[in-house]
């Protein structure tokens, strides 16, 4: 676009310099502080963050609640959006629409709704003991199926959108092709919209994934102590124990399993498309 | 006639909006049909009843004897050559080809495929993606698609409308050879009467999701039952004939220059071997073309006209 290249990156400096200042640096400072240890190099505060069997727990609800999240709202994902993408065009636009409303409530606001639903008084329990079904109310909060939830209403916009535009970049014609050549829809799905839309899975996916591995509010409001996640556990060290150390080994974790995470996805859909 | 496949009291809608109502249509074995008509008038959606993409509201569709109505696509039989080609961008050309038969698990599948690659020609191309061909030749991969299945009927929806007028006639070349050779019943769909009357045995003119007239090519063209079909097959000058008929020409039975009427040029148009004229008559807007050698006429310029009666086709109704 530019006659000399150098006016180009000139123009992305000031953004560089933010974010290297404002975002790299300290980033870097937080990380490093995990590798030391009486003022020298070293991997104890990893050694002793995994030799604790409470933070060894805390590390994989994260991750499979993070993967049942995205494996669920995949699932759900993927009958939405086809739904979406087979209406006429003036109401898709509408129902469209509606799947990114949640997008622009609070998440806050949207999790303590949560509250009202799911509480000892909340909805469900009313539902359950009113009808007789139940003779004392059940204990949904701050249970790990809470925090699925949460997660699930949270994110699944998201997957939906990915999947939405993926499906949208389908050749028209490509799925009643498909079931005019004898394709009953599990052979569609399988054979020429999940290959047609791996690129979709793979963003939406990595989206879900991280976002629900490092949502703060959703573990902390639905999840309280009860349920940590690595997120909230993150803030409990700092704030109650001042424990820089185990927040630096957090951060990582969290930075190495998005960025696996990413990787691991794209190479799956890569392999996929080679065979 | 035999009704190898037969629409009875076909009736089909988006929501409320009804596109075709109670439509009848019998098809020979072997037949080759043009559905012909503006957009709007039903035959794509027709064609996709056929094909069960649509379900009816009302009616029934047999295929070689068994009823089909309620069947799914994937159970009928059937080969759909899409407009938009609907190739598999995710597969080579070989493995779209071989895609309905490895659902089947196909005995003799690479037999079949390569088979079906050389009846298209497109042998030399079955490693390639669908993105690297043309669009002639990609819509020989959706055509060998189909075939290789051996479907009882094939559709084709607008099959020549995406292609340059070269491959065009290629394509119609093409078609017929198919056909002649695997004796295939064909129905496609078309908006182009050029098309429908170069390659159909029969074809099926419809209006506002009806049939307004079926016949043969020659019937088609000559022969025009109405002021619409006269109008879709190149009629383009109709007027009443008093008796609640009406009688039609085309633009090249209207003699200019000569005859009882007078008209003025409201305008004109050089087409090559012709030249168009629109007038302006007491008896209404009459549109002529002369060969291009003659002594071209100025609008505005009045000019004497005659619309020889023997030249006119006869409708039945005006509309």
């Amino acid at each position: 676009m530019f006659e000399d290249r150098r006016i180009g990156l000139a123009l992305a400096l000031p953004a560089a310099i933010f974010a290297a200042a404002l975002f790299l640096l300290p980033v870097g400072i937080l990380l490093s502080e995990g590798f030391r240890a009486d003022g020298g190099w070293s991997l104890s505060a990893y050694t002793d963050f995994f030799a604790s069997g409470r933070n060894r727990v805390v590390f994989l609800r994260t991750l499979k609640l993070a993967a049942l999240v995205a494996g669920v709202s995949a699932v759900i994902g993927y009958a939405t959006a086809f739904a979406i993408v087979s209406l006429p065009p003036s109401s898709r636009g509408r129902v469209f629409a509606l799947v990114t409303l949640p997008l622009m409530i609070s998440p806050v606001a949207r999790t303590y709704a949560w509250l009202v639903i799911l509480g000892r008084t909340g909805f469900v329990n009313q539902m359950l003991v009113g009808t007789g079904l139940l003779d004392t109310p059940l204990r949904l909060l701050f249970t790990e199926t809470a925090v699925f939830i949460g997660l699930l209403q949270l994110f699944l916009p998201l997957m939906i959108i990915s999947l939405v535009s993926a499906m949208e970049n389908m050749p028209r014609d490509a799925v009643p092709a498909a079931r005019v050549l004898g394709a009953n829809w599990l052979q569609v799905f399988a054979k020429v919209i999940l290959p047609l839309t791996r690129e979709g899975l793979v963003v939406g996916g990595t989206l879900v994934f991280t976002g629900s591995m490092t949502a703060y509010i959703t573990p902390a409001i639905l999840g309280g102590s009860k349920v940590l996640m690595l997120e909230t556990l993150l803030y409990q060290r700092v704030t109650v124990a001042s424990d820089f150390a185990s927040a630096s080994v957090i951060a990582m974790i969290l930075m190495v399993m998005a960025f696996s995470a990413n990787l691991l996805l794209k190479r799956l859909a890569s392999a996929r498309r080679a065979k | 006639m035999s009704d190898y496949v037969s629409l009875e009291g076909l009736t089909l809608a988006y929501g409320k909006t009804v596109a075709v109502e109670g439509l009848d249509l019998s098809i020979a074995k072997g037949e080759l049909i043009a559905l012909l008509g503006p957009s709007g008038c039903g035959k794509s959606t027709t064609m996709r009843a056929i094909a069960g993409l649509m379900t009816p509201k009302a009616g029934r569709i047999v295929i070689d004897g068994r009823d089909v109505t309620r069947l799914p696509p994937s159970k009928r039989e059937i080969g759909l050559v899409f407009q938009s080609y609907a190739l598999f961008p995710h597969l080579t050309v070989y493995e779209n080809v071989a895609f309905g038969l490895r659902l089947k698990s196909a005995p003799d599948l690479d037999a079949k495929v390569r088979d079906g690659l050389a009846t298209v020609g497109l042998s030399d191309f079955a490693d390639r993606a669908p993105r690297d061909l043309s669009g002639g030749q990609q819509q020989r991969v959706a055509l060998a698609r189909s075939l290789v299945m051996e479907p009882k009927v094939l559709l084709l929806d607008e099959p020549l409308s995406n292609l340059d007028a070269r491959l065009r006639l290629e394509m119609r070349m093409e078609l017929q050879r198919v056909q002649k050779e695997t004796g295939i019943t064909m129905v496609f769909v078309t908006h182009d009467q050029a098309e429908a009357l170069a390659l159909a045995d029969r074809i099926v003119l419809m209006r506002n999701g009806a049939i307004e007239q079926m016949g043969t090519p020659e019937e088609i063209y000559s022969a025009p039952v109405s002021g619409f079909a006269a109008d879709f097959v190149g009629f383009e000058t109709i007027l009443p004939d008093g008796a609640g008929g009406g009688l039609a020409w085309r633009p090249g039975a209207v003699v200019l220059g000569s005859g009882p009427n007078e008209g003025t040029v409201r305008g004109t148009a050089f087409a090559g071997e012709r030249r168009e004229y629109i007038l302006e008559s007491p008896l209404g807007t009459i549109k002529a073309d002369t060969p291009a050698g003659a002594a071209p006429l100025e609008i505005g310029q009045s000019v004497a006209f005659d619309l020889p009666r023997e030249r006119a086709a006869h409708l039945a109704r005006l509309d």
